[in-house]
């Protein structure tokens, strides 16, 4: 076998077309590498700016009500994972801006307004474009008549009569090309580990996207020369890899992709906000003195610190008020972002299934996943994001409750030294460990996949007609 | 002597037609067959149930006492097989090609022995290192010869094996596989060159419809005789 894969080395490397291919491949991949992560350094740098101007914003906020402030808010940033410069995933569409305020929990904000022409027209230019679309059909292309031609020139004849058996050769010529579209691969992680800033996660997640994308170039190139074994020519065999690359690729995606989207259905975003609002009206209204739950609240707390009024409690009860509205919230928030939540891991976990039928979509959840940039990761961020946000809402009620003032006095203020104190959002994408459960299936898929068609070349190499 | 190659009663049919008709043919150690008829007469189906690529509907082909269709694959280590069209990879140069083949067969020649088989073939020396891509028919014919003489294999088949070489290099290759059979191969060449067939086998059989018409010793016949009693098999 290893004499067949040397032979077809040497052949390829000796075609004028295949060097002059691996030269563009390979300045394009450096290109494509090279401009993703100077984009993203450039985003980066634009996002740090504005989170440390956000922040100085905070730190220098005059002095004012606590709860005035927890209205003001601030923003989580979401970072940018140097891996983002190789495959985007959701994160062109999600955007990366959290507001966080008082009573409100909002969506994600500014998704990179300065491209939104030309991701919303072409996609952004990444190297996963290249990875998942182009390497596979140029690799398809060097496969898809490398039995064929023996056939049709009867040189198999002369191997398999010098010893080569079909499925030796089947194997070894897919190998061959399988190992091209590695090198590919390797340049690109190599060049992205050389320009790009990385350390042991990084190289972790590399390994991973390896792994994926190796599995993937493994199955097209097997398939690929499988067909051009068992077809009757290099016309049937292309025009067969080629329906099946786009089934793949095309169709099978967003035919599951709206299968999943009926199955599990998510609310739209009236019907999400309405049924949120319906029910924070049910708890207590902290800008309402007659609310029906406040005067309870009031009560409970009287009787806690023994006074007959508001006036003679010793903190501010509007504080309490501010924060048991707050946390009712969260509880309303919880149920329904949870809901959501579930669905879209539902959603997330019916459509990796769909890597049974195409390992186009495990490879995409898989590369997506191991960048960083996937819904899982997102979803992660949001969490966080929430986390902190209650953190600082409650800080900033109770200092407007514990804080020194008097139920009433909303002309109180605290300085800028306490608004400092307020640590500020930091966050980090997650190790890959703790998520890699949820890639597994993707791997398992490209893994079965990889293993199908080594049996089927096993079983079937035996019928190949040579004549 | 023993019998190299031994085909009893073979027939196969494609649809609706008989390719190979009930032949039976022996070829002992040392002896050169001609297996002469036009296009289309079943020598090629015949030599592919030999090389274990066709299946006969009945009958049995033996290589050395060894079943093609049963076990082809040891059947096949004893062949050695010269194509019409010998085709090259023409990135890689003469020597290249042969010592590929050749590593196929678990075969590894030294660079000279590699280029012995070829000078033995008749390619000039000065083409052993030029890429196949430059080559003409004939001389990729030369090569094809070399990798068939390298595998050193007990069993020859032949299918127009002089196809496009020069009247020169066709008479070098009757010599040689003249030579091979007096060292105890056992060669069968099919081919519609009367002239060739007449020059290089012990032993000549006229195939039509893929049935063995008739066999005969070539010392019977002058080349002129054999081409009257093929022109009238044709003809009926």
């Amino acid at each position: 076998m290893i004499n067949i894969i040397i032979n077809e080395w040497k052949n390829l490397i000796r075609d004028r077309l295949f060097f002059y291919s691996t030269i563009f491949f390979v300045l394009s991949l450096s290109l494509v590498v090279w401009m993703g992560i100077l984009q993203q350094e450039n985003q980066q740098q634009s996002q740090s700016d504005a989170q440390n101007h956000v922040r100085k914003q905070w730190e220098n906020l005059e002095a004012m009500n606590p709860h005035r402030a927890a209205h003001y808010g601030s923003f989580a940033f979401k970072p940018l994972n140097i891996l983002n410069a190789m495959d985007g995933g959701i994160n062109d569409i999600t955007g990366n801006v959290l507001q966080l305020e008082g009573h409100v929990q909002n969506e994600v904000i500014y998704s990179e307004a300065s491209q939104a022409l030309s991701i919303s027209k072409f996609g952004k230019l990444k190297s996963s474009l290249i990875l998942q679309y182009v390497i596979p059909l140029f690799l398809i292309i060097l496969s898809y008549g490398s039995i064929s031609k023996e056939k049709e020139s009867q040189r198999i004849k002369l191997l398999i009569l010098q010893g080569a058996s079909i499925d030796k050769l089947v194997n070894a010529k897919s190998i061959s090309i399988w190992i091209y579209g590695l090198f590919l691969l390797v340049v690109t992680v190599t060049i992205q580990s050389i320009l790009g800033s990385t350390n042991p996660e990084i190289f972790k997640r590399l390994a991973f996207i390896l792994l994926s994308y190796g599995l993937y170039y493994f199955i097209i190139t097997s398939l690929s020369t499988y067909l051009s074994a068992t077809l009757k020519d290099k016309t049937s065999a292309l025009s067969s890899i080629l329906a099946i690359w786009i089934l793949w690729t095309i169709f099978l995606p967003k035919i599951w992709g709206n299968a999943v989207e009926k199955v599990h259905v998510l609310p739209d975003r009236k019907t999400f906000k309405e049924d949120m609002r319906a029910e924070r009206n049910q708890g207590i209204d902290g800008h309402n003195p007659y609310d029906k739950r406040r005067e309870e609240l009031k009560n409970k707390y009287l009787a806690e610190y023994q006074v007959d009024s508001l006036l003679q409690l010793p903190i501010n009860f509007d504080g309490i008020v501010m924060q048991a509205d707050e946390e009712y919230g969260n509880l309303v928030w919880d149920k329904h972002f949870g809901s959501n939540y579930s669905i879209m891991q539902k959603q997330k976990s019916l459509y990796q299934f769909s890597g049974l039928l195409n390992p186009f979509a495990s490879l995409q959840s898989a590369s997506m996943g191991f960048c960083g940039t996937d819904m899982i990761h997102h979803l992660d961020f949001l969490k966080k994001a929430e986390d902190y946000r209650r953190v600082l809402i409650k800080a900033l009620n109770d200092k407007h409750a514990y804080g020194g003032s008097k139920t009433g006095d909303w002309k109180w203020t605290v300085d800028s030294e306490f608004f400092k104190s307020v640590q500020g959002f930091t966050y980090e994408t997650p190790r890959i460990s703790n998520h890699l459960s949820r890639y597994l299936i993707d791997l398992l898929f490209l893994f079965c996949w990889a293993l199908l068609i080594k049996v089927l070349i096993r079983v079937n190499a035996v019928k190949v007609n040579v004549l | 002597m023993k019998n190299l190659i031994s085909i009893q009663n073979i027939i196969k049919s494609f649809k609706n037609l008989k390719a190979v008709d009930n032949l039976s043919l022996e070829i002992k150690e040392g002896e050169i067959y001609g297996l002469l008829g036009s296009n289309g007469a079943g020598k090629s189906t015949t030599l592919n149930i030999l090389l274990g690529f066709l299946t006969p509907d009945s009958g049995t082909a033996l290589i050395n006492g060894v079943d093609t269709t049963d076990n082809s694959d040891e059947a096949r280590k004893q062949i050695g097989y010269i194509p019409e069209n010998v085709s090259l990879y023409p990135y890689l140069t003469g020597v290249e090609n042969l010592d590929y083949f050749c590593k196929l067969n678990d075969k590894n020649h030294s660079p000279e022995k590699l280029e012995g088989f070829l000078d033995k073939c008749g390619l000039d020396s000065e083409f052993h290192n030029m890429r196949t891509e430059m080559y003409s028919k004939g001389m990729r014919q030369k090569v094809g010869i070399a990798i068939a003489l390298a595998k050193e294999a007990s069993v020859y088949l032949l299918d127009e094996p002089a196809s496009g070489l020069d009247p020169l290099a066709s008479n070098e290759l009757s010599a040689l596989l003249r030579k091979l059979a007096s060292n105890g191969a056992g060669i069968l060449m099919a081919s519609h060159d009367i002239f060739r067939i007449r020059e290089t086998c012990n032993r000549i059989g006229i195939i039509k419809n893929g049935e063995l018409l008739k066999e005969m010793d070539t010392s019977d016949v002058s080349t002129n005789e054999l081409e009257n009693i093929y022109i009238e098999f044709m003809k009926n």
